[in-house]
């Protein structure tokens, strides 16, 4: 059995890297007292994947942590042992229990709502560009990879964008092949504005995968035919 | 903007903001506005060394237990935040709730080495604390404790008050006393006069210091109507198993040093090594009862989730029931997959066994410190180690499956000749034969020896007090001599430094007062972390040094006479100047004191009641 636990990085632990918030996870899954399914191997630890990494500096209400299960558990126990081995600012939001055979979380995710608030003078220009990048038929930008960096089109990776009270609020894709992350989004938008990409503030809304009607679904309420 | 947005906005331009972020899980964040006392404890370095701070750990605990205080953390900024929080005119402040230091009713720092004294005074002057005590008619009271308030000379122009000793039991007096004085309405100074009755207070400015001519220390007695003690006493807590013991702990979210729990089996060592300030200040050796142990061990892996047990004290190996221990805490955690691990450095303890059942759930590398290279030097600081010792550790690690090990030694200890320098040389060369010795099938493959040689600093409240610490020129010819011995043993690697930072803290280790002045002229010219070889600036503190007229020579490099008065002559640490001197005389005949296990020693714990039952 395993457990899609939907929680949330406020504002106070931006900084924390991915790296030590898996750390920080194994600690805390430890301490819930659940009957954790644990890796073979010399050093063993608990099975368990996050869907998505998220950025260091950007908060979210909508990360999800794929945790295998030794034995059944009820989503109450989960939700309640869960809450009390995170701190405030890591808040829980629910969980839901799926069988082994249920996707790993990881590899439904096809987007990811985001709410990108650019601050300073250039904010202005760079939310007035939106409406050109939604009008134009390509966007080229650059994204950068691991090999270094390569110019790929924008426009077809942002699924919606809609701006709301100095906040873009954007759909993009978050695919292993297919990947838009708000700050290359910006630099795109900048280009367009032709002003220097502004300092934001990145808030994760939620995380989507796919219907076989090509819809997307909050990952949560994700269902195998 | 509020403060803490203040201090957002700098988080974004920082090296590693998790150091400044706090909302860790475990930390205590209480209602200012409910408790009476609030209690800023600074640990004068960075987060993760901090950290991993025992002390501060059990400190932490204890005052939030109680429901009328409450206790925040403060870690010195690095130079990259400190520089920034300037700029931006952000006041020190505390990671549980972003208030300002200077708002705190107390601020407690503890002093774990002479090289974090500069990170006092940056700390003091980030929070807009006057760094002097008679410039300040407001804010938190600033107190010290920690080992190098044993000798607080240097730092006493700075700080409110000293505590000595075991803190359990004094943190709690003195904040007693804070809510008694705030009560009273009466001014700062009666806070002074009312702790000064603790007997482990020290109040320095209720001290007069006089010189002779020559610079030495003439007298050191409390003033006229300060009713302060003429000695101050360590405070000592005698029932471990009963003293106040965390069983939550805070577990970061970066990486800190010692990230895992930190159980202390005992406290104090009865081997007596004639150049550990350790060895002799947290005198006598008290356990802590297995039971416990055990218990404390259940409830810190509940609460924290780690899954790793570090077995702490000063010598580990002594604990009376180590085996057992070991094996009750492998058979307990094994199935919980939390590895219990010993920092082994000790060569002649019943370490063999130990090992067996530790390595079951975790292979650490084998630490030992023979600490000198010959057995007569060895004989002269008290380690009662021998070369069948290591001989023996060694095999049986190597037979076990270990192939590194890391000596540790130092270079400058009284009498050493270059024979005692080869002799480190020798005994790297002996661990390597013990390694070829097994046959090729029963050991593991990759033989890696590191030989660490520091630089000897005598410290106060050891019978090396007396001694002078060797000058540079000839630590540099040894440490040179020892290189190339070493470099003609294949698979050693030699770890040495230069001794710069090591005079330094000789300097501060047996200072006096006059040192203060040394001390902030070198912050003002920019000299903090100088315990951080990237830090240091040796350049900036021999200018401090000129500038104020102090000859460092003086403390670092000067054999003292048997009769002068030292600094700290006011402090009882517990063991006897009478001890310590006939320790220093047996020292320069090369001969040994039995491991006080064996037999009372007479170090002058028993004049504390309750010590040494």
């Amino acid at each position: 059995m395993r457990t899609l636990l939907r929680f949330g990085k406020n504002s106070r632990l931006r900084f924390v890297s991915h790296l030590d918030l898996q750390r920080f996870f194994q600690r805390a899954l430890n301490r819930t007292g659940l009957p954790i399914a644990f890796s073979q191997g010399f050093n063993p630890h608990p099975v368990m994947s996050f869907a998505s990494a998220l950025a260091m500096g950007w908060t979210s209400e909508y990360e999800v942590l794929d945790v295998k299960l030794a034995a059944p558990m009820g989503r109450g126990r989960v939700e309640e042992a869960m809450r009390a081995a995170l701190p405030e600012d890591l808040p829980v939001f629910g969980a839901r229990m799926v069988d082994d055979r249920f996707p790993a979380a990881m590899s439904l995710v096809r987007c990811a709502d985001y709410c990108i608030t650019p601050e300073g003078a250039e904010a202005d220009a760079v939310l007035a560009a939106v409406e050109r990048f939604l009008a134009a038929e390509s966007v080229m930008g650059v994204r950068k990879t691991k090999s270094g960096e390569r110019g790929i089109d924008l426009r077809p990776l942002a699924r919606s964008l809609k701006v709301r009270e100095g906040s873009l609020y954007a759909r993009l894709m978050l695919t292993e092949r297919d990947t838009l992350k708000p700050d290359v989004l910006l630099a795109g938008l900048a280009g367009l504005a032709g002003v220097e990409a502004p300092r934001a503030r990145v808030h994760r809304l939620c995380l989507l995968g796919e219907n076989a009607a090509g819809e997307a679904v909050p990952l949560m309420e994700w269902k195998d035919l | 903007m509020n403060l803490s947005e203040r201090i957002d906005a700098l988080l974004e331009r920082v090296e590693k903001p998790v150091r400044y972020m706090g909302g860790e899980y475990g930390a205590v964040v209480k209602d200012p506005s409910a408790v009476d006392v609030r209690y800023a404890f600074l640990f004068p370095d960075t987060y993760e060394v901090g950290m991993s701070h025992l002390g501060m750990k059990i400190l932490y605990h204890t005052i939030n237990a109680r429901e009328d205080a409450l206790c925040e953390r403060v870690f010195s900024p690095w130079v990259d935040m400190a520089a920034l929080m300037r700029a931006e005119n952000v006041p020190l402040f505390t990671l549980e709730s972003r208030a300002p230091v200077r708002e705190f009713d107390l601020l407690g720092i503890t002093l774990q080495y002479e090289m974090s004294f500069t990170n006092i005074l940056e700390a003091l002057d980030l929070a807009g604390i006057p760094l002097r005590r008679e410039a300040r008619d407001s804010g938190p009271f600033v107190i010290c404790g920690g080992p190098c308030a044993f000798n607080p000379e240097p730092l006493a122009p700075f700080v409110d008050f000293f505590v000595l000793g075991d803190g359990e039991v004094s943190t709690h007096q003195t904040i007693d006393a804070y809510r008694e004085w705030k009560a009273s309405g009466l001014p700062r100074a009666e806070y002074l006069r009312m702790v000064s009755k603790i007997p482990c207070v020290y109040v320095p400015s209720f001290y007069d210091v006089e010189y002779h001519a020559d610079g030495t220390v003439s007298s050191i007695v409390p003033k006229e109507g300060s009713g302060a003690p003429e000695m101050v006493c360590k405070a000592l807590v005698n029932d471990l198993t009963h003293a106040d013991y965390p069983e939550k702990l805070i577990v970061p979210y970066g990486e800190v040093v010692h990230n895992r729990i930190m159980l202390e089996i005992f406290r104090g060592c009865t081997r007596g090594c004639r150049f550990c300030q350790a060895g002799m200040i947290y005198r006598p050796v008290r356990e802590r009862s297995m039971d416990r142990l055990l218990e404390l061990a259940e409830k810190l892996v509940s609460a924290t989730g780690y899954d790793e047990i570090s077995l702490m004290s000063l010598s580990s190996g002594d604990y009376s029931c180590l085996p057992e221990l070991a094996r009750e805490m492998v058979r307990r955690f094994a199935e919980r997959r939390v590895k219990i691990s010993l920092p082994s450095q000790r060569i002649d303890s019943v370490l063999t066994d130990t090992l067996r059942e530790t390595q079951k759930v975790r292979k650490t590398a084998l630490t030992l410190a023979p600490e000198a290279g010959t057995q007569r030097l060895r004989d002269v600081i008290n380690k009662g180690v021998t070369e069948e010792d290591l001989v023996r550790s060694v095999t049986d690690a190597f037979e076990q499956g270990w192939s590194a090990v890391k000596l540790y030694f130092m270079i400058g200890l009284p009498t050493e000749t270059d024979e005692d320098v080869l002799g480190i040389a020798r005994l790297a060369g002996l661990v390597r034969s013990c390694y070829l010795s097994l046959p090729k099938e029963k050991r593991a493959p990759g033989l890696r020896i590191t030989v660490s040689a520091s630089v000897f600093v005598p410290k106060n409240f050891t019978p090396f007090q007396w001694a002078a610490q060797l000058g540079n020129g000839e630590v540099v010819r040894r440490q040179q001599l020892l290189k190339r011995e070493l470099s003609k043993i294949k698979g050693v690697e030699f770890k040495y430094h230069a001794m710069d930072l090591s005079y330094i803290e000789a300097v501060f280790a047996r200072g006096d007062r006059r040192l203060a002045d040394v001390l902030e002229r070198a912050w003002r010219l920019g000299c903090r972390f100088d315990g951080w070889s990237d830090q240091f600036r040796y350049d900036l503190w021999r200018q401090a040094f000129a500038d104020c007229g102090v000859e460092p020579d003086f403390y670092a490099c000067r054999e003292r006479p048997e009769d002068e008065i030292f600094p700290w002559e006011h402090l009882d640490a517990g063991v006897s100047k009478e001890f310590l001197l006939r320790e220093w005389k047996k020292a320069l005949h090369a001969e040994r004191t039995q491991d006080c296990r064996k037999g009372c020693v007479g170090c002058g714990m028993r004049r504390y009641e309750g010590a040494c039952r």
